[in-house]
């Protein structure tokens, strides 16, 4: 009940920040939108629309890539990572190159992207996955590699092949830090998705703001964030639930 | 033929990097169906001694025998007790009991006995972290005898439980021996525990580890292995 009321609270009192300063006229509206006229806005693009498409349109498109572009990246992250954990030569080789690969900027390689592979959903998806990929293959790896070894041998005293060992012992002791990494990179797909959808981005709420931009509607622009992060924060809420459904000895051993 | 349970190491040394002379010259017979109990000064090289003839590390010198044949690597016919329960986390206690049977046809069946045997019928269902320290390292101890190794291997499975609860867990592991007949070697920091559980009793002395004492089952032998230990820690 706190926590509820103090995070009301929270929200509550940076709406009143936002209405006062509006309301103050410091800024045009174009650069500070009321929050009556951001409200407005979000009522009108779920009904009507923006650019042929309604809000719940723009939000699912963007949804759907950012799970996508996740599910690859958490796939691959967790092949490599293991590989990475396990694998010394694996890692001399490849470890440097998923570090260069974490510290580029999306928008660096997103131009890339499109001359290899166009403009439509392939370089979005593309884009999305290689950032994912990154947190969740370094959280695996260092998981892997904390394993205790008594795990392991307790595993094969108990006639556990090598071949045996990653699937049955390797990866679920690791599985609380790679739902660790599985977090952070929804987080990191959630922030780049507007990047991905800079180019021909529409339907998509990172089109929509990158469209409303153009014809200074700020009041868009703004709703478009509030709807990305309300959206982000929500979806962050499932993944905790999912990590304490599926590792419910989390900090117990 | 040596009988598979017999274990036997041949001037066997381990060497940790260059300079840490864990064990140094160990020579040991352990018959099948014995109860030997190794006591001796913390960092003495009793865990590095199980190590061995589990088959997780191998000797730098000499050799370990289990059944008359070299070690290696661990196998079914070994089962370890670590000092930690180290149960699989993400398995339910029933789940752990069977982790070395997975395929076996008996499985359930056999889980269930081990279960009823150390006490842990109604945890079944329960996870590892649901469970007390004892009750932990009682599925630990059902984990290990799941696959009938011939040989148990136990690393002060006691050491981090209270009086009470470590003295029943004793008297059930004797139970259990008495039952099974199984070859065990049991390190313990206590000579009361040593002297209780053991047909036999070895007390190594500090780094390198050699075995200084190795007796049978006697009268006196607790004032004895008492004063060997003391001994051996200086
Ligand atoms: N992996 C390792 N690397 C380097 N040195 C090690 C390693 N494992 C053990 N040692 C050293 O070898 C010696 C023997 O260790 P071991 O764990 O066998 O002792 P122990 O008799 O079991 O001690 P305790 O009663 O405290 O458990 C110790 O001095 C320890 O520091
Ligand atoms: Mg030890």
């Amino acid at each position: 009940m706190r926590a509820v009321a103090l995070r009301l609270g929270g929200v509550l009192a940076l709406l009143g920040i936002w209405w006062a300063v509006a309301a103050a006229q410091i800024w045009p509206p174009v650069f500070v939108p009321t929050p009556a006229a951001v409200w407005e806005q979000l009522l009108k693009t779920s009904v009507t629309g923006y650019s042929g498409y309604s809000l719940a349109d723009h939000l699912l498109v963007s949804l759907g890539r950012i799970l996508l572009g996740s599910l690859y990246g958490i796939a691959a992250g967790i092949v490599v990572g293991l590989a990475l954990g396990l694998v010394p030569a694996f890692r001399a080789v490849f470890g440097p190159l998923v570090t260069f690969v974490r510290t580029l900027p999306p928008l660096a390689y997103f131009s890339l992207l499109i001359i290899w592979l166009g403009i439509d959903e392939p370089p979005k998806i593309a884009l999305l996955f290689v950032a994912a990929m990154p947190p969740v293959a370094v959280a695996t790896a260092e998981a892997v590699r904390g394993v205790h070894e008594d795990y392991l041998n307790a595993a094969r005293s108990l006639g556990v092949s090598p071949w045996g060992l990653p699937f049955l012992v390797v990866l679920p002791s690791a599985l609380p830090e790679v739902l660790v990494g599985v977090r952070v990179a929804v987080g990191v797909a959630y922030t780049t998705v507007v990047a991905a959808e800079t180019v021909n981005g529409v339907p998509g709420i990172g089109g929509m703001i990158r469209d409303a931009q153009r014809y200074n509607q700020t009041d868009v622009v703004v709703m478009g964030l509030l709807v990305i992060g309300a959206s982000g924060l929500a979806i962050d809420l499932l993944l905790i639930r999912l990590q304490r459904l599926l590792v419910p000895w989390r900090g117990k051993a | 033929m040596p009988s598979p349970d017999s274990v036997a190491l041949k001037g066997v040394t381990l060497t940790y990097g260059r300079k840490v002379h864990a064990l140094d010259g160990i020579d040991l017979a352990i018959e099948p169906g014995e109860f030997v109990a190794i006591v001796g000064p913390s960092g003495c090289g009793k865990s590095t001694l199980l190590r061995l003839v589990a088959g997780f590390a191998r000797p730098t010198g000499g050799e370990v025998r289990v059944g008359g044949e070299p070690v290696a690597g661990p196998g079914p016919d070994r089962g370890m007790v670590f000092q930690q329960p180290r149960l699989f986390p993400w398995l339910s206690v029933r789940r752990n009991v069977a982790f070395g049977i997975r395929r076996h046809p008996g499985r359930d069946a056999r889980v269930a006995e081990l279960l009823d045997l150390v006490g842990l019928a109604d945890a079944a269902r329960l996870r590892p972290y649901e469970l007390s320290g004892g009750m932990q390292q009682r599925a630990a101890i059902a984990r290990a005898l799941a696959p009938d190794p011939g040989i148990l291997l136990m690393d002060e499975p006691f050491a981090a439980l209270d009086a009470l609860t470590r003295e029943r867990l004793q008297e059930e592991l004797r139970r259990i021996w008495q039952q099974t007949g199984k070859t065990v070697l049991f390190v313990t920091h206590s000579v009361d525990e040593a002297v209780f559980l053991g047909t036999r009793v070895l007390v190594m002395s500090k780094r390198p580890g050699r075995i200084v004492l190795d007796l049978p089952h006697q009268p006196d032998l607790r004032e004895t292995v008492s004063t060997a230990v003391r001994q051996a820690a200086v």
